[in-house]
């Protein structure tokens, strides 16, 4: 890879961030974490990561946040050329109904967390939607094998045979 | 007989014709009697007679539709009976019942024409009893018309009266079931901090234990200097994260991994000196681990410190079971409702400023939910970052002032003078939890305390609502 694949997680409760940041430590090694406190600065955190070309595979999003709140913010994000790739999830104990239906309807929400969670959960699911998003951009899945779901990477392999990128 | 504007009574005039029958053979042969309860004639029947009731009484009633029988008229002495229908030819409206024995003169259609005409002594009293029977009539008629518009007011003002009752019971009802609500959930609130207060106090001793067991190395120890440390630390924002991930990545050239550079990035500079101290003597990572058992554990400190707040200050909010008044201070109730708020007051700038209050009798679980409707209501109005502002003070010795002011859109004129009346509510959109009760139930419940409550628009924008309370003893 000649870039990285950032993760984003946006939390306002800093001790929440802190514990979500060490449930993914393993992953930081193939996959550099950003975080945020508040919907405005994982824009502006969406924007850096996208000048310096990096790009974002998966950002995990709290519902209420000060000002702008997680649906809303995922939801502007479809609108945005390159990160409307990213995999998005909830990860909330407060978003009712009405919120979860936008959520999946107009952000494309790929997954729902429900806190508190447990760290294998999280793992389980920032794997799955990480190996998502390298199956459906076709990176070389080689790369990926040792850190994210090698038996759906190989079957993409099979299904569609490596070119040149 | 005497002529005139006057009509001679009737009494005289029956008299007169009761001479004329004694000295008249031909009239007696038209006097007839009926016992008492013997019916004269029939409703719905044509009449070929009249009668002119000379002893006795005579009642006229009517079968309605319906089967009730309605009393029309009492007819006595010097009346005609069956008029109506004799002049106009058409089927009686009434059925004539003799109230007592009667006599009565019963006249066929051409001997009652003869008489009235052509009698030379009779003429002028039979036309005269017409007149008086027929004014009699009428005016019976205008009292009935007048009697029935004044049962008719009295119709609509009782309608009118049931109408206001209704509307009453039906705010106690809305207000009774509120206060049913309210009970519930104040029960079932109590209950879950009751439950949640166990598992708090188990996590937050947890905490002290497991901070012991990592304290118990060797004096002086780096590992247990840096787990101090970690121990006294707080989480840092992330913008402060990535700023100072740059500086770490200075300092410590020789780090690659970037979960290690943002958790050194955590560790404040007397950290950073431990581990430079160190170099070469413990690894790394060692010091980073023992930096992040003490910063979880001052985590979970904090947060199980969090649930027992929270949870105290649940229960002592929904104290409404305990309805008994007691000393309080004003700000403990108001301190504990800003907590349980606190998910929805986040998103505003709050000012809050409690002057010194003396302690006065009240009932705290009622009080707190005048400041929740109020706080609620400031909170649905105002945008993110909107002003709030609380204060008390007191005012004179006797009296505490609680005012809480916003920066928002104020209260609308037409609005103000109705915001206390129940149901008034503008949150129709939507199914907002609101009955239109709140502010009413407040301004009844600080009434009950023996204060009052006032809701104004400030100067310079935004609704103010003051409630004043009496310092009092229990």
């Amino acid at each position: 890879m000649d870039h990285e694949i950032y993760i984003l997680i946006v939390e306002d409760e800093l001790e929440v961030m802190d514990a979500i940041v060490n449930d993914l430590s393993e992953f930081e090694d193939h996959f550099p974490i950003e975080t945020a406190n508040t919907a405005e600065e994982a824009q502006s955190v969406v924007d850096q990561i996208y000048h310096a070309n990096n790009e974002v595979g998966l950002i995990l999003c709290d519902h209420v946040l000060p000002g702008k709140n997680g649906v809303d913010f995922l939801i502007e994000l479809q609108s945005h050329d390159l990160a409307r790739n990213s995999k998005k999830v909830l990860v909330t104990g407060q978003a009712g109904l009405e919120d979860t239906i936008q959520a999946i309807n107009k952000a494309r929400l790929d997954h729902y967390i429900a806190k508190p969670w447990t760290k294998e959960q999280l793992d389980s699911v920032v794997k799955e939607q990480l190996t998502n998003y390298v199956i459906d951009r076709k990176y070389n899945p080689m790369e990926f094998m040792a850190i994210l779901d090698s038996v759906k990477l190989a079957e993409s392999m099979r299904a569609n045979p490596l070119t040149d990128n | 007989m005497q002529k005139g504007f006057l009509l001679n009574s009737r009494v005289d005039i029956l008299k007169f014709i009761n001479k004329v029958i004694s000295d008249t053979p031909d009239l007696q042969k038209l006097v007839v009697s009926f016992n008492e309860k013997e019916v004269l004639f029939k409703q719905g029947e044509n009449l070929p007679y009249l009668y002119l009731l000379l002893e006795g009484g005579v009642k006229l009633n009517r079968e309605n539709d319906d089967g009730s029988s309605l009393d029309i008229l009492t007819l006595e002495p010097g009346h005609f009976v069956g008029l109506v229908s004799f002049n106009t030819g058409n089927d009686s409206l009434t059925t004539a019942v003799a109230l007592k024995p009667i006599k009565a003169l019963r006249f066929s259609q051409d001997d009652f024409d003869e008489y009235l005409n052509n009698h030379p002594r009779l003429r002028h009293p039979m036309q005269q009893l017409m007149m008086s029977n027929m004014t009699d009539r009428l005016m019976g008629n205008v009292q009935l018309e007048s009697k029935m518009h004044a049962l008719n007011q009295k119709l609509e003002d009782e309608g009118e009266q049931l109408k206001i009752a209704y509307s009453k019971l039906e705010d106690s009802q809305q207000k009774l079931v509120h206060q049913e609500k309210m009970a519930t959930l104040g029960e079932l609130v109590a209950g879950f901090a009751h439950e949640v207060n166990n598992p708090a106090a188990a996590l937050l001793r947890s905490s002290e234990m497991l901070k012991e067991n990592f304290l118990d190395l060797p004096s002086g120890d780096p590992r247990s200097r840096i787990f101090e440390i970690g121990l006294n630390s707080s989480p840092l924002s992330s913008e402060m994260v990535r700023k100072r991930m740059l500086e770490v990545q200075k300092k410590f050239p020789y780090v690659k991994e970037r979960s290690i550079i943002r958790k050194l990035a955590q560790i404040p500079e007397e950290g950073h000196e431990v581990i430079i101290d160190q170099r070469k003597k413990t690894p790394i990572e060692i010091l980073v681990q023992q930096f992040e058992a003490g910063k979880f554990i001052h985590n979970i400190k904090v947060a199980s410190e969090r649930i027992a707040n929270l949870v105290k200050s649940l229960k002592s909010y929904s104290r409404q079971d305990n309805n008994e008044a007691e000393m309080i201070d004003l700000r403990d109730g108001i301190n504990d409702t800003i907590l349980i708020l606190s998910h929805r007051l986040k998103y505003l700038d709050m000012e809050v400023k409690m002057d010194e209050i003396p302690k006065t009798c009240a009932r705290l679980g009622e009080l707190n939910q005048v400041w929740t409707n109020i706080l609620v209501n400031a909170c649905d109005v105002l945008p993110d970052g909107g002003k709030l502002k609380i204060r008390t003070k007191t005012e004179g010795e006797y009296k505490i002032v609680v005012s809480i002011s916003d920066n928002g859109p104020g209260i609308p004129d037409d609005v103000l003078p109705r915001i206390f009346e129940p149901n008034f509510t503008t949150k129709n959109q939507g199914a907002q939890f609101g009955l239109g009760l709140g502010l009413a139930i407040s301004n009844e419940i600080i009434r009950h305390h023996g204060g009052f409550i006032r809701a104004s628009n400030r100067e310079n924008g935004g609704a103010k609502f003051e409630i004043i309370l009496p310092v009092k003893n229990c």
